[in-house]
Formats: structure tokens, sequence, C-alpha cells
């Protein structure tokens, strides 16, 4: 909201305090000031006024003329000047720049030939000087100030005006009155009220306004009509033009300015109808009929549904209440009689049809934030004053009203050493009672209580905010001021408690990868649908839709985080930057059959198309990912080898290549991962160069566990190892996990309990030559140790030999000799 | 013998610098000491040697032997020297570059969250995580926002449809809907309902708001929240506390203000400026940071605690925006888009 200074003044002396000096005060109250800005003349160096002492035409064009001007002794006696303004004549006085002058918008003034002409300065228009808006010609000054006087002395002050953001608990604050009623609490000034005197009324018209009728009284809570006829429409006084120039409001005519003017002053919105635009003497505030269509004063025709409120007379609608009245009934020129409303409108339901229809107004902002009907009275009589000061006119009749006045008593109970005890320091008794009452919060008793003296006090009406104790220890500290606190050291309980375990799972999880040279970065989790629909396929895309996505692109969670790190790989592909390793943790969420869980989650990528090095490196492929996958899912806990295999009941998703990645784990344990070669084809269409391997694990966030069980010692054998290898001919359609498992399971059969298999380690897979078609080989290395003595060849052949026979008889394995 | 003595010792002088592999070492080796080589068959030949010259003759023997061993193992030390120089490649030049990645780095998002944990928990806060999709009890109404609170309205704040289910995010109040969290306060909701005071916890994550995106704004951003609950927390406790976090993050000399303000979770309720000229483009003298204030007793009796007995603080910050002025950084969106250049910038 934007306050004048010099509006302030009428309600509080501000004398001596500096614009910078209420402007903390208004920050430390607790409203931020946004701006500071002076609507007089910005300070001009080497502008003065000057006296036209002759006008002749330019040789050289027509629109020009070479004037010689007097700009004082001081300032060099007499100058000549080229001009094309036309609104002047020798003899007027003006503000004339000269040689050396900075005007507004960094325009320094330097000796220059015009056309041929020299000129030494320029005369200046109002806009030039930025005092206003003109440009039409120059400004002249008609008080004819001294010639040669700096122009900031020869122009009238002008205003400062604050922009102040209001918060919303502070709808009093909406108004000159109600800052300026802080500001005297502030400064421990006198708060003085506006003159609400008006002539006394004169005989009722009930041709005008005869009666009001309100058909729902739990919206409108008030409502009142005053009847003046008479008026006479015309400017408003150039002071209250001036003001409401000052804060932003166009002035229009004397009633229209006299309703914004007592707004701004009291906070209280009104309405001015024209009488003879009502059809019939009788006001309704009624619902909007179906259908009901109703031209605004912005011009605008608006469609009325039957849940809002509208004033209205016999035949139409004419103001949709609290927000803005209709072209229908507007004051204008020809009005000569005039209702002024003056209502106290529902909150909820003034903000309601407002959001309805798009359109807010300085009414509805202050009626969706409340306002204080107890001050309708005042601000109506103030209304009128300035109505009958302004347009003449007859006040007529006592004001008709509908709807009570709910009498206002409030007290709040507070004990002042408890506020100490909430501040945690020290603000006296006195300084306390002087806040509080700085603020119109009187101590109307007191009482000796166990915890010492209790004040109760009175909560005025504007005031709706405070209602309970703790309320007062702001009110309390605001006035004392909040730069009063004392500094101090932290102190708290030490309490058993630990980071939470998906935080700390998101630090081992990128402490390792960034151990893997990936770069952590962080994407958004609103993705389109489509998108969805390529990773977790279409049945997922609805459950993870928003209800009111604000842009399209961005209408879904995301499931997975490997879209928006395909997007950072395209950003620094297309950059020219050498990307190759990227990672992300964060929430994603997974749609399973009927619902969506919300999973912790990391994700990576693998470019494996960077630049090229002057020394070959081994490329990453699917096993790289498994590697990353693997010690991901043991730092959440997983034991990826362990989890029995499931039947993959997740959709299809075409982001992968088939055959080139893999599915593990599922929600049903908990856990999910999926990891590989990412499709080409959906790589290329998406612009990104190369092959990509990604990973993702997403575990849900209640599966992981903080800390875990402490580990415990586990004993090794000092003794040396036997090793046996053996090659397995085996059906090519056979996984080597499951070789392995059955490997080790014969393996561990045939050893006796005197020793040990310590290891079973995959190290040759071949295919070709020398096997049968559809075959491959598959060879291992086993491990035998004892606990507590070397082994003898004996042995562990004879183990071994067991284990060949064994394995070779089962169906599917030959041994390779 | 004596002849033949010597004559070996020419030929392992003569025929050893000539080897220059293993195989051909253990060869020429053991034709010369080995079981079947010439220096045993010599020594076999002892007993037909007169009596009295056999010490004489095993003396000879022997030192034949240690000249024998001398010579192979000379031999066997260069072979082995060559062995190893052949595995070496060229000399290095030291400044070619490394062909294997440049080291990963931390989002510098993760940089400026770990750190205000890490400065928290030195007084004691614990990190508490929540999930993102949120219900509008525990974004909203535990939080004392009234029902016409505009954060509230689908213009400014994301929501599901009614059907939406999210099974691991617990309701509170039957059909309230489903909503994407505006601040993390609602894991200290969370964290309330779960267990008795004293707490002291922050919350770091991910918010949304429904914002046009430009410099300042972000579809998501993250924020950190803390809250102190336990008895006679005051006014004085909480501004201790932020002196303490801002000076720690950005440097001593850094000044704190507190201006009133409102919220609805708080009573008091404080916007925080911090007076930092020597960040980097920081063009004013106060600069604003981060909201707080006392944790409003209405908060507290709606999570079942006695207000009368509890009291706290709680305050809350955009990791963005302090990352941004920490950094330098005029644009939200840098954050978002990770250019390798960026995110190198701060590791």
């Amino acid at each position: 909201m934007k306050i004048s200074r010099n509006w302030l003044q009428d309600y509080v002396d501000l004398t001596g305090l500096s614009d910078e000096q209420i402007s903390e005060a208004i920050t430390f109250l607790g409203f931020e000031v946004e701006g500071i800005e002076s609507t007089g003349a910005p300070q001009l160096e080497n502008v003065v006024v000057g006296e036209i002492l002759s006008r002749d035409q330019h040789p050289n064009a027509d629109r020009l003329s070479i004037c010689s001007v007097a700009v004082g002794e001081a300032n060099g006696d007499t100058k000549r000047i080229v001009c094309g303004a036309q609104n002047y004549q020798a003899g007027d006085r003006v503000p004339v720049a000269l040689i050396g002058a900075v005007l507004p918008g960094d325009f320094k003034i330097k000796p220059s030939k015009i056309r041929g002409e020299a000129s030494e300065g320029m005369m200046c228009s109002g806009k030039e000087l930025q005092i206003g808006e003109d440009h039409s010609g120059l400004m002249i000054l008609t008080d004819r100030p001294e010639i040669g006087t700096p122009i900031n002395d020869a122009l009238p002050d002008g205003d400062i005006v604050f922009d102040i953001e209001i918060t919303p608990n502070r709808p009093d604050c909406q108004s000159h009155l109600g800052v300026a009623r802080e500001l005297a609490a502030w400064f421990r000034r006198e708060l003085t009220y506006p003159n609400v005197n008006h002539a006394a009324a004169e005989d009722t018209r009930p041709d005008l306004l005869r009666d009001l009728r309100v058909d729902h009284a739990e919206d409108c809570l008030l409502y009142t009509g005053s009847v003046i006829a008479g008026v006479k429409v015309g400017p408003s006084p150039s002071w209250m033009q001036e003001r409401l120039s000052a804060v932003g409001v166009r002035p229009i005519n004397n009633l229209v300015d006299v309703g914004n003017y007592v707004m701004l002053e009291y906070g209280q919105p009104m309405h001015a109808f024209d009488a003879k635009k009502l059809a019939g003497p009788s006001i309704i505030v009624r619902r909007a009929n179906e259908g009901e269509k109703l031209t605004t004063l912005d011009e605008k025709e608006r469609d009325l549904t039957t849940d809002m409120l509208v004033i209205a007379d016999a035949e139409k609608s004419v103001v949709v209440a609290g927000i803005m009245g209709g072209e229908n009934s507007g004051v204008d020129e020809s009005t000569t009689d005039l209702v002024l409303e003056v209502a106290v409108f529902r909150r909820f339901s003034v903000r309601a049809t407002s959001r309805a229809l798009g359109l807010s107004s300085d009414s509805s902002y202050r009626f969706e934030r409340g306002i204080d009907a107890h001050a309708v009275p005042e601000a109506t009589s103030r209304a009128i004053a300035l109505i009958l000061e302004t347009a003449g006119g007859t006040l007529c009749g006592p004001t008709l009203r509908v709807g009570s006045d709910v009498p206002w008593e409030r007290e709040v109970t507070v004990n002042p050493s408890w506020v100490r005890s909430r501040l945690g320091f020290d603000v006296a008794n006195e300084d306390q009672r002087s806040a509080l009452e700085a603020l119109d919060l009187l101590i109307v008793r007191e009482k000796e209580g166990e915890a010492g003296v209790e004040w109760t006090v009175r909560i005025p009406s504007w005031r709706n905010d405070l209602d309970r104790p703790i309320d007062l220890v702001e009110e309390v500290l605001r006035v004392h001021g909040t730069a009063k606190i004392p500094e101090t050291t932290v102190t708290g309980p030490g309490l058993l408690a630990n980071d939470d375990p998906v935080a700390e799972y998101n630090r081992r999880a990128g402490s390792y990868l960034i151990g893997q040279n990936f770069n952590e970065c962080v994407t958004y989790s609103l993705r389109s649908g489509a998108e969805i629909a390529t990773w977790s396929g279409e049945a997922a895309v609805a459950p993870l839709a928003l209800d009111n996505p604000f842009v399209e692109d961005q209408s879904h969670l995301r499931s997975t985080m490997i879209s928006g790190l395909l997007d950072t790989l395209k950003l620094n592909q297309s950059r020219g930057n050498a990307v190759s390793h990227l990672f992300e943790t964060g929430r994603v969420f997974i749609p399973q059959k009927d619902v969506v869980v919300e999973c912790a989650a990391v994700g990576f990528v693998i470019a494996t198309d960077s630049t090229a090095a002057w020394k070959e490196r081994e490329a990453s492929d699917f096993y790289t990912t498994k590697r990353l996958i693997e010690t991901l899912a043991t730092q959440a806990g997983v034991d990826l080898s362990r989890q029995p295999h499931l039947p993959d009941e997740s959709p299809a998703s075409s982001g992968w290549q088939e055959g080139q990645h893999t599915l593990q784990g599922d929600m049903r344990y908990g856990w999910k991962a999926r990891f590989g070669m990412l499709d080409l084809a959906g790589l290329k269409s998406r612009g990104i160069e190369g092959k990509v391997l990604a990973g993702v694990f997403a575990i849900l966030p209640e599966r992981l566990k903080s800390g875990g069980k402490r580990k415990r010692f586990q004993p090794f054998s000092l003794q040396p190892a036997a090793l046996r290898d053996v090659a397995l001919i085996v059906p090519q359609s056979a996984t080597a996990g499951d070789v392995l498992k059955d490997l080790s399971k014969v393996a561990r059969d045939v050893t006796p309990k005197s020793f040990a298999l310590e290891d079973v380690n995959l190290f040759d897979v071949y295919e070709g030559k020398g096997l049968p078609a559809g075959t491959k080989s598959l060879a291992f290395s086993l491990k035998f140790r004892a606990a507590d003595r070397t082994l003898k060849d004996e042995e562990v052949n004879k183990t071994f030999t067991a284990l060949l026979e064994k394995i070779s008889a089962k169906d599917g394995y030959e041994i390779r000799q | 013998m004596q002849d033949s003595l010597a004559a070996l010792v020419d030929r392992a002088k003569s025929e050893l610098p000539d080897i220059s592999s293993r195989p051909d070492f253990e060869s020429l080796k053991a034709s010369l000491v080995g079981p079947k080589g010439e220096l045993t068959g010599l020594m076999k030949q002892m007993g037909t040697v007169a009596k009295e010259d056999r010490p004489a003759m095993g003396k000879l023997i022997n030192e034949t032997k240690t000249t024998l061993q001398a010579l192979l193992d000379e031999s066997l030390a260069r072979i082995e020297a060559a062995e190893l120089a052949s595995q070496l490649g060229s000399a290095v030049d030291p400044t070619l570059p490394s062909p294997d990645p440049i080291a990963g780095t931390r989002h510098p998002l993760t940089l400026v969250r770990e750190e205000l944990n890490a400065i928290l928990k030195k007084v004691g806060f614990t990190v508490v995580e929540g999930p993102e999709v949120e219900t509008e009890y525990y974004c909203f109404d535990a939080l004392n926002t009234p029902a016409t609170h505009p954060a509230r309205d689908p213009q400014d704040t994301f929501y599901f449809p009614e059907k939406a289910n999210f099974s691991n995010v617990a309701k509170k109040v039957e059909n309230e809907k489903y909503l994407l969290r505006t601040h993390t306060s609602s894991v200290q909701i969370r964290t309330m309902l779960k267990g008795e005071p004293p707490i002291r916890i922050v919350s770091p994550g991910r918010v949304y708001r429904r914002d046009t995106v430009d410099a300042t704004h972000s579809a998501n951003f993250h924020q950190l929240e803390g809250l102190y609950v336990d008895k006679n927390v005051t006014v004085k406790d909480l501004k201790a506390l932020l002196d303490y976090i801002l000076k720690s993050l950005l440097g001593s000399d850094t000044k704190v203000r507190f201006r009133p303000h409102y919220f609805g979770y708080t009573e008091p309720s404080f916007e925080v400026d911090l007076s930092a000229k020597h960040l980097p483009k920081v063009n004013k003298e106060w600069v604003e940071i981060m909201g707080c204030g006392m944790v409003d007793p209405a908060v507290f009796d709606d999570v079942g605690y006695d207000s009368s007995v509890w009291s706290g603080y709680a305050f809350g910050m955009g990791i963005e925006r302090i990352a941004m002025m920490m950094y330098g950084i005029d644009d939200i969106r840098y954050f978002y888009q990770n250019d390798l250049r960026f995110l190198r910038q701060f590791a």
C-alpha cells in the first residue's frame, strides 16, 4: 500500500523526522518498506529560473526559435538558446538548464549547434525535469519566481510516498490512519483523528431512498445508505487530487474522489450511486439471479452466478457487492442526488466472488482482509462531511441501516513477568505498559496475582488480530523494538537422535558416486505425461497427474530421475561440454497396481560418447552399471544377489534398450532397481549423441534404517587356500547366475565338514569354436580352505572329483576337458 | 681333472654372457651345475683321484662351484633386470593430460544444505525427512493456516485429483486432498505428532509452488526449516541461534536483525535481515534472508503438546536463496540446468 507522508501529517506530527527515520520505524513495526518515492522535482544542479527576453525565428528551421534568456548575473546574465517549443512568449519565466546541468535520464547539457545556430543551454518542460507528465511545451512558471533562482527553490516541495507491504493480520493498516496510529506509537506522539462534523441532516427524501433490504445477512453484516441531494459534480479540490495522485489513485470527480479518499484514510470501502439511476427507492442486497449479467465500471460484462452477492434496485443489480459498481448506476457529471453505501461484507463471500470473476479492486482487497465494522459510522460521517464540503448539497434524513453493529468488547489478561519469560530478557513493567498504551491497548484493570501483577488489557475494535496473551508479547516487543533483543549464546539439551536414514543414505550414495567421478545434478520433479509413459508405461500416467498443473510439460510427478538427467546431458552436449557421468538423489513416485508410493532414490547416467582422449580407456558397459547399483543397494542395506527373482510385473518401459538392461527387486520388497543401456532410438529422438548407460535404485523411505546393527568381527583362516578350476559346457540360454548357484550348491554338498568352500568365482565365458552349437562354456575357480591346517592335495582332489561327477550328472551340464 | 674344472669355468664365462632368456639360462645352468651337469660328473670322478690329492682336489671343486655360482647369479641378475626393463614403455611425458574422468562434484545446493545441517548439528539439531506429497492437514491445517489463506489456493499450490492414492503418505483427516508441500514445516508436524518434546530438528527438502519460472522463481525449490521445542524457550534464544547460524555460514562480521512480521504458525514472528556487504552482488545494506518466530500455542495444542508447559521456535529459509547470496549467483535456473561449467565451480 502506498502511504503519503503529507497525508500522515494530518494524523500524527512527523515534524523533525527524516524520511529514513520514518521508513525505519515502519520497518521495525513490522511492515516492509518496498520503496520510497518523491513526487517533487529531483535535486537539479545548474537549472535556474530564466526569463525569455526575446524570441526570433531560426533562420534554417521553421519550427525552431532563437531566444535570448536572462538567467541572472551569477549565471552569466543572458544566454542564447535555440528552442523547439511553441507555448511561450517573450516575458515568460521558465526553468533553464545551463551548460553543465544533468537532467533526469543522465541527459547532460553541453554547448551545441542546432541547425547551424549556437545554443547555450535548454529551456525545459515539466517532463524533462521529472515533475509531471506534461511534455506539450515549456513549463511556464506562472508565479514568476526571481530570475536566477535555483529551480528546486522555486518549485513546491513534493510529497514522499512509502510503498509498504501490509501483512495479512493487519487489515487496520490498509489505511493512512492505521499507519499513522502505528507511527504515533513508535515515536510516542499524539494521534489526531479527522474532523467528521458536518451540517445536520434536513428532511428525508423517501423518493430517493425509502428502504434497504438485506436478504443474506450472513454475507452482508451491515449495510448503510445515506442520501445527499443537490450536489454539484466537478473536480475535487487540488489538495485531495494531489494526495490521491501521490498514492497512485487517479482523481475522477469530487464524489468518486471522496469515496477513495475516505477508503484510503479509514480503510473502509464505500460506493456512491446516482439516486436517479436506481429503479425505485429501494436497495436490495441479494444473490445474483440465474444468468444475470452486469457491466462493471471497468466496462466489462460480468456473468454472475447465484452464489454471488449483489446490490440491486427493484429491477437490476447495480453493484457486485464489495467489489465493483456497475456502469448502470455510478455517479457522473450529471449526478445531482446520490446514495452513499457504506457496508460490511463477509470476507470469504467477497473473496470467492472476486476469485470467480477474476476481478479484484481496492475495495475487495480490503473486504477480503477484514475491516473494522465499528468504524462504519465514523467513516460515513467523514465521507458526508467531505462531500458536502467539496460538492455541496444537503444531507437528507438519517442514515438508513440494516444489520446490527455487533458490540465490541474484548479484554486480554496478561502478566508482565510472563511477557518477560517469553522474551527471555528484561523489559520493565513500565516499558511494557508504555508500549501497550502507545498502541491504544489500555490497561483497564490491575490485580496482584501469585506471579506478580496481572493486567487486563482492552483491545480496540480495529485490532481483531489480538486475543491471547502471546499476541500481546508481540505488541510489546514491536513497540519496545526488536533491535533491543540482547545477544547470547546457543544453549540446548543434547538429544539422543540421529539424522534421518534417508538423509544418511543420500550422503553415502552421493559420496560413492562422486568418488566414481559422477557430477551431482538437481533436476525438476515435474515432468510431462508423455515422459511418464516412456519410462513407466501408459498406466502410470494418470496416477501421477497433478490436478492443476501450471505448464503443460510439468504436469506429472516423476517416476524416475533419468529423464531429468538426460535433459542435463543434452544441455551439456549442446553447449560443447565434455559430459559423461551424472547423478541425482531425491524422491521419485512409483505407481503400483492401485496406488503410488513415494520413494527415496538415486539415479545416474553415463554417456559413453564424450570427447576423444589421446589415450583410449576401456568403455563402461552394462556391468559397470551393475556394480554401481549393487553398491548403491548395499548402502541401503539391500543385497542384490540375495533377492529372489520375481516375475516382472512392471509395465514395459520403452526408455530402456531391450535385452540390454535389467529390472531387479520389487516394491513388494520395498525396493526396485533398473539398470543397463537406454533405448538408442529414444536417445536419438531426444537429440542425445551416443550410447547412454543408466541406473536407478528406488527404496521406500521407511525401509531405510538408521545406523543398523553394530558390525561384529568375523575370524578368518590364516591357512593357505587350495584352488581348483572347472569349465562347464551349458546351453546358451542358461544364465551364469543359475549355473553359479547350481555349482555352488553341489560344491558345498561334497565338501566335507573338515574344511570349507570359501568362494566360487566365474572367470571366463566362452562361446564358439570347439563347442557344440547352442552351448557356451563358463569357467569357475573354486577356493577351498581349512580353518586349522594346510589342505592336502589328496583331500581336495577327492572333493573336486566328487564335485565333477555330481555336476556332470545334472541335466544340461558337461565338463569341458 | 684340474684342467676339466678350469675348462668348465671358461665355458661358463664364454657362454653365459650370450644368454638372454630364462629357459636358455636354466638349460645352461643344468648343463653346468645340474644333477646331470658337468660339475656333478667331475665330482663323481673323485673316486679315481689319489687319496693324498683328494683334499686339494675337493677344495678346487668347491672353489669352482663357488665361481660358477657367482657367474650364474650375475647372469641371472642381468636377465632379470632385462626382463623388468622390457615391461616398461618409453619415458612418460608428465605434461600429457590424464585421459581418466575428472573428479566428481557435489551440487552447490547439496553443499549449502549439508553445511547448514552440519552447523545445526553442532548445536544439537538432527535431520528429519518427510514426504514431498503431503496432505492439507500437515501442510496447512496443523500450521494454523486459515481455510481462506491464499497459500492454499489452487492458484499457488499444486493439488492432486481426489482419486489420487499415495499409499505411504498417511492422511490425518478423511477425504483431505493430497498436494505437493509448499514448505517443509509439514515434516515438523509429523515429527511432533510422533514423539514428545524436547525436539530439536532440521528439515531440509524440496518444496513446490505454482509459480512462473524466472530468475528468482522455480517450480520446485529447496527449503531448510528448523524447530526447537522445550521448556522456557525464548525470543532471545531464537535470536541467538540465528546469529550463530548466519555467522557460521557467512562470517563472524555478519550482522543479523529481526523485523516483526506475520506467519500463521508463529507468534511473535520475524523476518530476518542480514547485513553482509562482503558478499558478492549484494548492494543493499540489509538483505532479507529468512523467516522465523516462536511456535504459536495453537500449533502445540493441535499436535497435543501442552502449550502452557512447552514453548519453542521455528525458522525456515530457502536453500537456493542462501546459495545465490553466498556464491553471487544471479539466476536460480542455473541450479537446475546443471551446466558442468557451473557445477565444477563449487566442488
